[in-house]
C-alpha cells in the first residue's frame, strides 16, 4: 500500500497550460535546426525525437497525477468515506479514469506516427507528420479540460483537510448545532475554532490535540447534526456522520440543557436515539452543556427524567459548562480513562496480545519466613503528603515573589545569611576601612598562606620550571634575530633624528622625492650589500631615449623604464624580497636571467 | 484574510499583465499576442452588443418569405418556369453521368513520386521492384505474392483500413472502414494497386449511419472522396458523396 500524503500532491495544470507547457518544453529541449539537404535518416530522427519527447512528457505528467491522487480503495475507510462525501466517489474515479485513457491514447498516437515517419522521404513530409502527431496529442488533452479542472479543485481541498489519524486515541464531539462543541474543544485543546451564535458555524471537521497522562489525544470537532434520515443529509452533516462511523473514538454527545440552541431536550434525545447505532462499541459520555445557564436540577420533571433515564441505562451524564469550565476536566478525565480501558480491552481480545503475554512473567520473591515486610515510607514523606492533601501553604518560592513584585523584584541573597545579629543582614559591606583593605583581613591566616606560596615559588624556580628552553636555532634564525635587532636600533635612531629635525611646512611624498644615487649606494653598503660596479643597474641608467638597442641574443624582457619609475621599484627578481641579505639559498631558482651577467654575479656573491 | 488577498491579487493582475505584454520576446510573445488579440476582439464584440441593446435599429427580417413588392405582383409565372427549366437541366446532367465531386481537379502524381525504385540483386543492379510511398488500401483477403516475384511493394506501415468521413449536410464526421478504392484520378495503375492520394474516390462502409433506401433496403456502402494528403497527415479524411 502506497503511503499517501495529501499535502504533497503535485499541482494539476489546466488543459491549456498543460499543452502550452509541454509544447514549449519540446521546442526548447530538442534540437531546432534542420535543413532540407541533410540525410533523410537524420531528418527522420530529428522529427521522431520531437514526437517521442512530447509523448514522454505527457505520459510522465499524467502518470504522476494518477499516482499522486489517492486510490479510494487503498486509504483508510474513514478517509475514503470522507472523500466520497466531499467529492463524490463516482466523479472522482471517472476523472482519474479519463486521465488514464488520455494517457494511453497519447501513447498510441505517438507510436503510430513514429511508425509512419519511417516512410517519410522528404523534410516536408516528415514535418507534416510531426505536426499532425503533436496536434493530435494536444487535442486529446484539450478534451480532458473538465477532468483536470475537477482534479485541481479536489487537490486544493484535500490538502486543506485536517490530519486526523484514525488509529490513535480520539475524542469525538457530536450533537445538535450550537450546543457548545466548538467551545469545548477550544477550552480543552489549543485549537481555535470559530464560535458564533448562528447554526452551522463549524462546516467541516476540526482537530485539536491535548495531553493527558503523558499521551497525545486528538479531539475532533464535528459540524452539528440535525435530525432527519440519512438520505436527506447534506454534505456538512455527512462529514460528521462519517467521522462517527469510522473513527474508533470515545464519543461525547453534547446536549444543551438550557435549550439555547433552538431545539428542545426531547428533540435532542430523539437525535440521540437515532444515532445510537453509530455509538456501538464506543465509550459514550453525555455532556449536559451550558449548565451555568440552567442546571439539571432546575429543569422540569419530564426533562429531568430524560437524564435519569440515560443514567439508568448506564451512560455517564456529566454537567459541564464551557464558560465556567465546570466539569470540563472531569469529562476529559472520564472520557480518556474509558477510552484507554476500551482500547486495552480490544487489544486483549486480539490474538496478538498472547504473543506478548506469553513472554511476560511477573516474578514474585518467595517468602523466606513469616515476617511481614511492609513498604517503608519515611516520616518526612508522610508529613509532606499530608501537607499536600490539606493544601497547607508551602514555603514561599522566589518565583512567587518575583511574580508578585513584578518590575520591582531584585534577587536578594543576603537575606539567607546567618549572622549573630540578624538586623545587620542588609547592611552594606565597605571595601576599605581606615586605610586597610578589608579583603586582606577576611581570612585570619592570610599571612601564613602568603609565606607558603612564596616558598613554593622559590622551590619551583630552583627546580628550573621557569627557565626558558634554549631552542637550537639554526644559522638563519640567528641571522634574522641579529638583523631584527639592528633594524630596531636603526629605527630608533631615525625616529630621534627626525624628531630633532624641524619640519618645514608640507613635505613631498617619498615617491616624488629624488633619491641620490650616492645615498642609495651608501645605505646599501652599510647594510652589507655589495654596491660596486653598479653602473648597469636600473637606477643608474639614463632615460629611455638613450638606451642601447637591445641585442637579440639577450632574450630578456626590456627593462628600460624611466628613471623616476625605476628609482622606487626594485628589479622584479627582488621585488618580493625585503632585504637582499635575507634571501636564503633556496630562492635561487626563482631568479630570471636578467640584464647581463652583472646581476647574476651579484646574486652569487650574496649567497 | 483570504478575501483581502484575493482582491489585492486581482488588482495587481492588471499591472502584471501589462508588464508581461511589454517585456515578452520570441515565440512565446507571438503566441501570447495572438491570443490576446482574439480576447480583445471578443471583448469589443460584447461591448458593442451591450451598446446595441440600448439603441434601436431597423429590423431587416420583418418581411415574410415569398412576399413580393407591389410592382412585381404579376410576375409569378416567370419564377415557376425557372424552376421547371432547372429540373430539366438536372435530369440531363444525371443522364450524362457526370459525377459532381467536391474536388473536381486534383494534382496528378507522377510515378517517381508515388513509386520508389528498389534495387535488388547480388550487385544491386536490378531495378524492377517498386515500393509505394503513399498510403494504400489492401483488401481483407490480401496475401502478398512471393517476395521474389513481387513487383510492387506496399509496406504494412502505410496500409490503412479506416477513413474519417464527413457527411457534408450533417457536418458530422465518422470513422468508417474502407471497402475499396474506386478510382484514383492520377492513374489506373494506382487504382489497381489501391494507392490513396488526394482526390481518390473510395468506397466506405456506411452501415453505422443507418441509411435506408426508398424501397426499405439498408445502404451499407457509399462513395467518398479523399480531401487531404494522407501520407503527410497519417490519416485519411474524406467527404461522403451524397
Amino acid at each position: 500500500m502506497a503511503l499517501y500524503n495529501f499535502k504533497k500532491i503535485m499541482v494539476v495544470p489546466t488543459a491549456k497550460d498543460f499543452i502550452d507547457l509541454t509544447l514549449s518544453k519540446t521546442q526548447r529541449k530538442t534540437p531546432t535546426v534542420i535543413h532540407k539537404h541533410y540525410q533523410i535518416h537524420r531528418i527522420r530522427h530529428f522529427y521522431m525525437r520531437k514526437i517521442k519527447f512530447t509523448q514522454q512528457n505527457y505520459h510522465d505528467r499524467l502518470s504522476q497525477i494518477l499516482t499522486d491522487f489517492p486510490k479510494l480503495d487503498d486509504i483508510h475507510p474513514f478517509y475514503a468515506d470522507l472523500m466520497n462525501v466531499l467529492y463524490d466517489k463516482d466523479h472522482y474515479k471517472l476523472a482519474l479514469g479519463q486521465i488514464n485513457i488520455a494517457k494511453n491514447l497519447i501513447d498510441n498516437v505517438a507510436k503510430d506516427y513514429v511508425r509512419l515517419m519511417k516512410y517519410g522521404d522528404s523534410l516536408y513530409r516528415c514535418k507534416q507528420l510531426k505536426r499532425a502527431a503533436l496536434g493530435r496529442m494536444c487535442t486529446i488533452l484539450k478534451r480532458q479540460k473538465q477532468s483536470l479542472e475537477y482534479l485541481e479543485q479536489v487537490r486544493q481541498h484535500l490538502s486543506r483537510l485536517p490530519t486526523i489519524d484514525p488509529n490513535t486515541r480520539t475524542l469525538l464531539l457530536c450533537g445538535y448545532p450550537n450546543v457548545g462543541k466548538s467551545s469545548f474543544i477550544n477550552k480543552v485543546t489549543r485549537a481555535d475554532v470559530e464560535v458564533q451564535p448562528y447554526a452551522f458555524t463549524t462546516k467541516s471537521l476540526f482537530v485539536g490535540h491535548m495531553d493527558y497522562r503523558y499521551l497525545r489525544w486528538q479531539v475532533v470537532d464535528t459540524p452539528g447534526i440535525l435530525d432527519h434520515p440519512l438520505e436527506e443529509r447534506n454534505t456538512i452533516e455527512m462529514q460528521a456522520i462519517t467521522a462517527l462511523a469510522h473513527l474508533r473514538a470515545a464519543v461525547l454527545y453534547v446536549m444543551d440543557v438550557s435549550e439555547q440552541c433552538g431545539h428542545t431536550l426531547s428533540q435532542q434525545l430523539e437525535l440521540f436515539n437515532n444515532i445510537r447505532p453509530l455509538f456501538a462499541n464506543k465509550p459514550l459520555i453525555v455532556m449536559a452543556n451550558k449548565c451555568d445557564v440552567r442546571k439539571i436540577s432546575e429543569l422540569s420533571e419530564e426533562n429531568q427524567k430524560v437524564f435519569t433515564d440515560l443514567t439508568a441505562e448506564g451512560i455517564l451524564v456529566i454537567e459541564t459548562s464551557s464558560l465556567t469550565e465546570e466539569g470540563v476536566m472531569q469529562v476529559k478525565a472520564e472520557a480518556c480513562d474509558r477510552l484507554l480501558a476500551h482500547r486495552v480491552d480490544t487489544k486483549m481480545k486480539t490474538k496478538k496480545v498472547h504473543e506478548v503475554l506469553n513472554r511476560l512473567h511477573l516474578a514474585v520473591p518467595t517468602k523466606r519466613d513469616q515476617r511481614e515486610r511492609p513498604p517503608f515510607i519515611p516520616e518526612g514523606a508522610l508529613l509532606r503528603r499530608k501537607a499536600m492533601e490539606t493544601n497547607a501553604p508551602k514555603r514561599k518560592l522566589e518565583r512567587d515573589l518575583e511574580v508578585e513584585l513584578g518590575d520591582d523584584y531584585t534577587l536578594d541573597l543576603q537575606k539567607y545569611w546567618e549572622l549573630m545579629n540578624p538586623e545587620e543582614k542588609q547592611d552594606k559591606i565597605p571595601e576599605i576601612w581606615e586605610g586597610h583593605n578589608i579583603a586582606d583581613y577576611i581570612d585570619p591566616e592570610i599571612m601564613k598562606r602568603l609565606e607558603d606560596l612564596e616558598q613554593e615559588e622559590e622551590l619551583r624556580a630552583k627546580a628550573g620550571e621557569y627557565d626558558s628552553e634554549e631552542e637550537s636555532e639554526d644559522e638563519e634564525m640567528k641571522e634574522i634575530r641579529q638583523l631584527a635587532s639592528q633594524i630596531r636600533e636603526k629605527r630608533k635612531l631615525k625616529i630621534l633624528s627626525s624628531k630633532e629635525k624641524d619640519t618645514q611646512g608640507s613635505r613631498m611624498p617619498r615617491t616624488a622625492k629624488k633619491v641620490e644615487r650616492a645615498t642609495l649606494e651608501k645605505e646599501m653598503a652599510d647594510l652589507g650589500l655589495d654596491m660596486t660596479d653598479k653602473d648597469d643597474s636600473h637606477y643608474a641608467r639614463r632615460s629611455r631615449s638613450l638606451v642601447r638597442k637591445r641585442k637579440r641574443e639577450v632574450s630578456a624582457p626590456p627593462t628600460s623604464r624611466t628613471r623616476s619609475q625605476s628609482a622606487s621599484r626594485p628589479p622584479r627578481d627582488q621585488s618580493g624580497v625585503r632585504d637582499a641579505k635575507v634571501v636564503p639559498a633556496c630562492i635561487i631558482h626563482y631568479v630570471y636571467i636578467l640584464q647581463g651577467d652583472h646581476m647574476k654575479a651579484n646574486i652569487r656573491k650574496l649567497v | 484574510d483570504h478575501h483581502e488577498r484575493k482582491r489585492k491579487k486581482e488588482s495587481r493582475e492588471v499591472h502584471e499583465r501589462s508588464h508581461k505584454a511589454r517585456k515578452m520576446i520570441g515565440l512565446k510573445a507571438k503566441l501570447y499576442h495572438k491570443q490576446r488579440h482574439a480576447e480583445k476582439i471578443q471583448m469589443k464584440k460584447t461591448i458593442k452588443m451591450h451598446e446595441q441593446r440600448k439603441s434601436k435599429q431597423k429590423d431587416d427580417d420583418k418581411t415574410p418569405e415569398g412576399a413580393v413588392p407591389a410592382y412585381l405582383l404579376d410576375r409569378e409565372g416567370q419564377s415557376r418556369a425557372k424552376v421547371l427549366s432547372n429540373m430539366i437541366k438536372q435530369k440531363r446532367k444525371e443522364k450524362a453521368g457526370k459525377w459532381e465531386v467536391p474536388l473536381p481537379k486534383v494534382r496528378a502524381q507522377g510515378e517517381t513520386e508515388v513509386l520508389k525504385v528498389i534495387r535488388t540483386g547480388k550487385r544491386q543492379k536490378k531495378a524492377w521492384k517498386r515500393m509505394v510511398t503513399k498510403v494504400c488500401f489492401v483488401g481483407d483477403g490480401f496475401t502478398r505474392k512471393p517476395p521474389k516475384y513481387e513487383r510492387f511493394i506496399r509496406p504494412m506501415g502505410l496500409r490503412f483500413k479506416k477513413a474519417h468521413v464527413t457527411h457534408p449536410e450533417l457536418k458530422a464526421t465518422f470513422c468508417l472502414p474502407i471497402l475499396g478504392v474506386k478510382k484514383n484520378p492520377s492513374s489506373s495503375l494506382y487504382t489497381t494497386l489501391g494507392v490513396i492520394t488526394k482526390g481518390t474516390v473510395i468506397e466506405v462502409n456506411v452501415s453505422e449511419l443507418g441509411l435506408v433506401t426508398q424501397g426499405g433496403k439498408v445502404i451499407w456502402g457509399k462513395y467518398a472522396q479523399v480531401t487531404n494528403n494522407p501520407e503527410n497527415d497519417g490519416c485519411i479524411n474524406a467527404v461522403l458523396l451524397v
